[in-house]
């Protein structure tokens, strides 16, 4: 940490590197935070959970017994054991609420332009957009069937439209300029349990379904123009494109390049693969690819898990896509080329029964995925554990990566848990200390003989 | 290289010492063993790592004594080492697992009883952990947060429970304040009145008194000075004899003239312990424990209340010395039957006793009669004498002449002459050795009432057999004299005592016994042949399992030859479920064969009510 500093100091390390060191070493330290605490008054599972992108400030969460609650997570409310535990506690909707859901919430987000607005989706069929500052709901969309999910794209400026995954077959994009269904996008043979929009471009919508497909569809165009077959697969990285803006391709070819050789390899039948950036498809797949895929019925029929596709996360960079399915597995696709890249995770098993709600850190070094009561960290690109966040008593069913390397995780046991790397200076306690003028028991080591 | 040996070594200590204080049956820790565990794991991090991977394997143990004992000593070092707190806080969840047992497929293991005290104990433990050191660990609050508010755990509260008791004595002590003010405000108030009561009682009984020793006067007293003149050659006991008879004198004696007093006195007495004197007691208590902000009124009203006790207490003592004696009735009633019963046996013990010189009336158990007599040792020696030898009789109309050696008149009625109006015949004789030969005692025979000695046979949950056999014990087998921990005293026959040709009865029968048994050995030996080997097998099998169950645990490879063998059979018996006579009922009345039974019953039933509808 000091070494890096310095370097940045004398001129060594470019900014941007020296950020993205520092991001990863914090998102890759994370412990139970004993300072920060949210008093979570849900009380049924925790679905959902947000935090708005414009400020990062808001933490939104949705629970099963209808309950939406807003926690701002970087003002405390109040302190506790002399100002060791800062408690954040929440504006809570509850059932009273006039304009409340039903059922249970599965799916709360922030309107991605600022935090006047956020979008609920419910197991009563229905969406509804609210308006942060009157509590008030704005707009109702009564869809089809229960809501497992809903996305708004985070890049999109010519359209405002929330796709929803629910239990039809159908996915439907609600727009809220205009308060009706803009698309109605068939295709899945089942329910469709997570819908993802692309990072890269504002019109590509990604949705994985219970019968185990993930397709992408251009909502300018007709039908879905690719469906992901886990047959389909390459070996390693895609290599990045050399006249990418400067110093972040170079970080990521430096790390690639440090990583690759203990990557695992998947099938045995090309397993000698030498160069690092060189690319291995399927000669057949990309013939395919350029094709509509409406028309041919063998790719349309493609699954990429076997059982449901409980959960997709695209990378920040937006050059992959996450995703876990009820088969217990992860899978690293490459958006581009639409192929499995047979990165293996240590998955033990994975919660079956409902949607659950990925997190990929900033420079997508690292992915958490919910395992039963447990979150796992893995190496998005070796597929390497390298944590396990133990702390929930019961199935976690979200978990949400904050921008400052925090980490929020929401479980059955009601509790929302924030995991943030250890803090650098104790100063701030002693500090807090000397405020509230009440210095708390000492933990330390008491023997008696 | 030298390091990692020491490594090693140390290794085999703490893992060692873990494994033998949790390898035992006691419902506590060995304390000792406690002891060094906690200085080995002291003074090394290294061990106290080792120390956490080996219990937290232990807690996964498939016997709740293991994790009981576990657990408290995880809870001794959670308390002391902050080291062993930050890592075993990291698997919190999992050691409530399996201390709690709250995941359903995930119970407590075999024995129940120990199941049940380690889930109390492990929420007590949680508890404790969560108030002192909470603030510190994020998991701790998770965990009784979850096991409190999800899964609606009871835990003590200790310290709630300590608190709220304080505040109750709190509240106790403050109301038995108010109650001492009220009745200090009382007594204030009311001080006069009690004087002035007080006052005129021991006005009265002082009058009484002085009326009743202006009686005495008249009858003058023995003069006191001459006595010690004379009295100086007499012993001691004397003279004090003499002087309580002089003082018994000096009493005055109640009598018709001076009645009335007395009875007057004795009213005013009792009236005086019973309300006067409690009531200037339990004020003095009141004076005493109120607690006021001006002291001096107080101080004073207690000076006054002592004076008045001690005053009245002067006059109490007066009036005993005169003979007042406060009697409660019941008292009474109980002395007066208490003297009734100890007159009675004495009277009947004087008329038995001078017959001895009649033996006629034979008594068959009068040896142990004899000893239960209760000699008045003031009689003289040869009465005494007799009185332990003399036979008891029951009672009879025979006593009436007893020892008489006249003969006896007879009529058509019988015996009996006194009281007889008609004619008397006084040829009509029945000579004394008729009747003493009438008078012959019968007694029926009493058994001599035996203690039966109890088995002794030390039971497995502590204690003795308690059945009263004659001879075998139905369970341990013939009785034999056992010492305090029921070892039986080993009696050896004592064959020098045996006569010569018995012992040569014996060694021809021992003889011939031998012989038979060779012959049954011959017979048994091919059956003996066949279990031997079977047993041979079976010893190989355990053999091999129990190579296999120490391979599978390094800790005990590590270990070596400990103990391990009768610890663990005792560990493993905990988790059988004793058979108990339930147990035996159940199996004999839930049977197939019971069952089948008792439905043909049904089914005899149920055809005798098909073919007789009308009959119930």
């Amino acid at each position: 940490m000091w070494k890096e500093i310095g370097d940045r100091e004398s001129g060594k390390l470019r900014p941007n590197s020296f950020i993205s060191r520092v991001r990863s070493n914090r998102a890759s330290s994370l412990q139970l935070s004993n300072h920060k605490e949210i008093v979570s008054s849900h009380r049924g599972s925790i679905n959902s959970l947000q935090v708005d992108l414009t400020e990062g400030r808001y933490l939104l969460s949705g629970a099963s017994d209808a309950s939406l609650a807003i926690y701002d997570i970087q003002r405390a409310t109040d302190y506790e054991a002399g100002g060791l535990i800062a408690k954040h506690k929440p504006i809570l909707i509850d059932k009273q609420h006039q304009n409340a859901h039903k059922y249970a919430i599965s799916t709360a987000i922030w309107y991605p332009i600022d935090t006047g607005l956020f979008v609920t989706g419910s197991y009563d069929h229905h969406i509804k957009v609210w308006d942060t500052n009157t509590t008030q709901v704005v707009m109702d969309f009564k869809m089809p069937g229960k809501v497992y999910r809903t996305a708004m794209s985070s890049l999109a400026t010519s359209h405002m439209l929330i796709a929803a995954a629910t239990e039809d077959v159908q996915v439907r994009l609600c727009d809220m300029a205009s308060g009706a269904f803009a698309h109605t996008l068939s295709g899945h043979r089942d329910g469709v349990m997570a819908v993802e929009w692309s990072n890269s471009s504002e019109w590509i919508l990604m949705t994985g379904g219970c019968d185990g497909a993930i397709r992408f569809w251009d909502i300018r165009r007709a039908g879905c123009f690719m469906v992901l077959d886990q047959s389909q697969s390459q070996l390693g990285r895609r290599p990045p494109l050399l006249d990418q803006s400067t110093t972040k391709v170079d970080f990521s070819i430096n790390t690639f390049s440090a990583r690759a050789p203990q990557r695992k390899v998947g099938s045995g039948s090309s397993s000698k693969h030498s160069g690092n950036n060189k690319i291995l498809k399927h000669a057949k797949g990309s013939a395919k690819q350029r094709l509509h895929p409406g028309l041919l019925t063998s790719q349309d029929r493609a699954t990429a898990h076997y059982g449901a596709v409980l959960g997709l996360k695209a990378t920040e960079d937006g050059m992959y896509l996450l995703s876990a399915g009820s088969d217990s597995r992860l899978r690293l696709w490459d958006i581009q080329s639409g192929c499995n890249t047979l990165v293996h995770y240590e998955v033990v098993r994975l919660l079956s029964s409902k949607a659950i709600q990925l997190a990929v850190t900033q420079d997508s070094g690292i992915v958490f995925l919910p395992c039963m009561t447990s979150v796992k960290a893995f190496d998005v690109w070796s597929g390497k554990s390298r944590m396990t966040l133990q702390g929930h008593y019961e199935n976690i069913s979200c978990c949400y990566s904050n921008h400052d390397q925090e980490l929020y995780t929401g479980g059955n046991d009601r509790q929302i848990l924030i995991w943030s790397p250890p803090k650098l200076m104790p100063d701030d306690v002693d500090e807090l200390d000397g405020r509230t003028g009440q210095p708390p028991a000492a933990d330390e080591d008491n023997w008696s003989d | 290289m030298e390091w990692e040996a020491d490594d090693g070594r140390t290794v085999a200590v703490v893992v060692g010492l873990i494994e033998k204080a949790t390898n035992s049956t006691k419902p506590d820790l060995d304390p000792r063993i406690l002891k060094s565990i906690k200085s080995v794991v002291r003074y090394s991090d290294s061990e106290l790592r080792l120390a956490v991977e080996n219990l937290m394997s232990l807690m996964k143990r498939d016997h709740s004594q293991v994790r009981y004992l576990t657990l408290t000593i995880i809870h001794e070092l959670f308390m002391r080492s902050k080291l062993f707190r930050t890592l075993i806080v990291e698997n919190l969840d999992q050691l409530l697992t399996l201390s709690v047992g709250f995941r359903r497929n995930q119970p407590l293991p075999a024995p129940p009883a120990i199941a049940s005290k380690l889930r109390s104990k492990a929420i007590e433990f949680l508890e404790k952990w969560n108030t002192s050191f909470g603030i510190h660990y994020r998991q701790l609050r998770l965990g009784y947060d979850y096991l409190k508010n999800t899964l609606r755990y009871q835990f003590p509260n200790l310290q709630a429970n300590a608190a709220r008791i304080q505040q109750e004595r709190r509240e106790r002590e403050l109301r038995t304040k108010e109650i001492l003010l009220k009745k200090y405000d009382l007594l204030k108030s009311n001080i006069s009145s009690i004087k002035d009561e007080v006052n005129s009682i021991v006005d009265e009984v002082s009058e009484c008194l002085d009326i009743l020793i202006s009686s005495k006067e008249e009858n003058v007293p023995l003069d006191p000075i001459d006595e010690e003149d004379f009295e100086d050659f007499r012993n001691i006991e004397l003279r004090t004899i003499r002087e309580n008879s002089l003082k018994e004198a000096d009493k005055v004696q109640e009598n018709s003239e001076n009645k009335v007093v007395f009875d007057a006195l004795r009213e005013l007495y009792k009236l005086l312990v019973t309300k006067h004197l409690v009531a200037v007691q339990e004020s003095i208590s009141v004076l005493i424990r109120v607690e006021l902000s001006d002291n001096r009124l107080r101080d004073s009203m207690l000076k006054e209340f002592i004076d008045i006790r001690n005053h009245l207490k002067l006059i109490k003592k007066k009036c005993e010395e005169v003979g007042c004696v406060l009697s409660i009735p019941e008292n009474d009633e109980e002395e007066d039957i208490w003297e009734e019963g100890t007159s009675e046996p004495s009277n009947i013990s004087k008329p038995v006793t001078p017959n001895k010189q009649n033996d006629s009336p034979s008594c068959s158990n009068s040896k142990e009669t004899i000893a239960n007599l209760k000699v008045n040792p003031n009689l003289d020696p040869l009465k005494s004498k007799l009185l332990v030898e003399a036979p008891v009789m029951k009672w009879g109309s025979f006593l009436d002449n007893w020892g008489s050696n006249r003969d006896h008149m007879a009529h058509q009625r019988g015996l009996e002459v006194e009281g007889h109006w008609g004619r008397v015949d006084y040829d009509a004789v029945i000579p004394a050795n008729k009747i003493a030969e009438l008078n012959v005692q019968a007694t029926v025979y009493e058994e001599e009432h035996k203690e039966i000695p109890q088995c002794r046979a030390p039971l497995k949950k502590g204690g003795m057999c308690e059945r009263r056999d004659l001879k075998v014990c139905p369970f341990h087998g013939p009785i034999v004299a056992r010492d305090d921990d029921g070892t039986p005293i080993a009696q050896e026959t004592d064959v020098k005592n045996l006569s010569r040709e018995e012992l040569l009865e014996q060694a021809v029968k021992n003889v011939r016994e031998r012989d038979k048994d060779v012959i049954k050995k011959r017979e048994h030996d091919k059956k003996e042949l066949k279990r031997a080997k079977l047993a041979k097998i079976r010893g190989h099998n355990d053999a091999v399992l129990r190579d296999a169950a120490m391979a599978s645990t390094s800790v005990s490879s590590a270990i070596g030859e400990l103990d391990l063998g009768r610890e663990k059979d005792s560990l493993a018996k905990m988790l059988k479920k004793k058979a108990t006579a339930k147990d035996r009922l159940a199996t004999r009345l839930l049977s197939r064969k019971a069952i089948a039974r008792q439905v043909k019953f049904g089914d005899d039933d149920s055809k005798y009510r098909e073919a007789f509808p009308n009959q119930w």
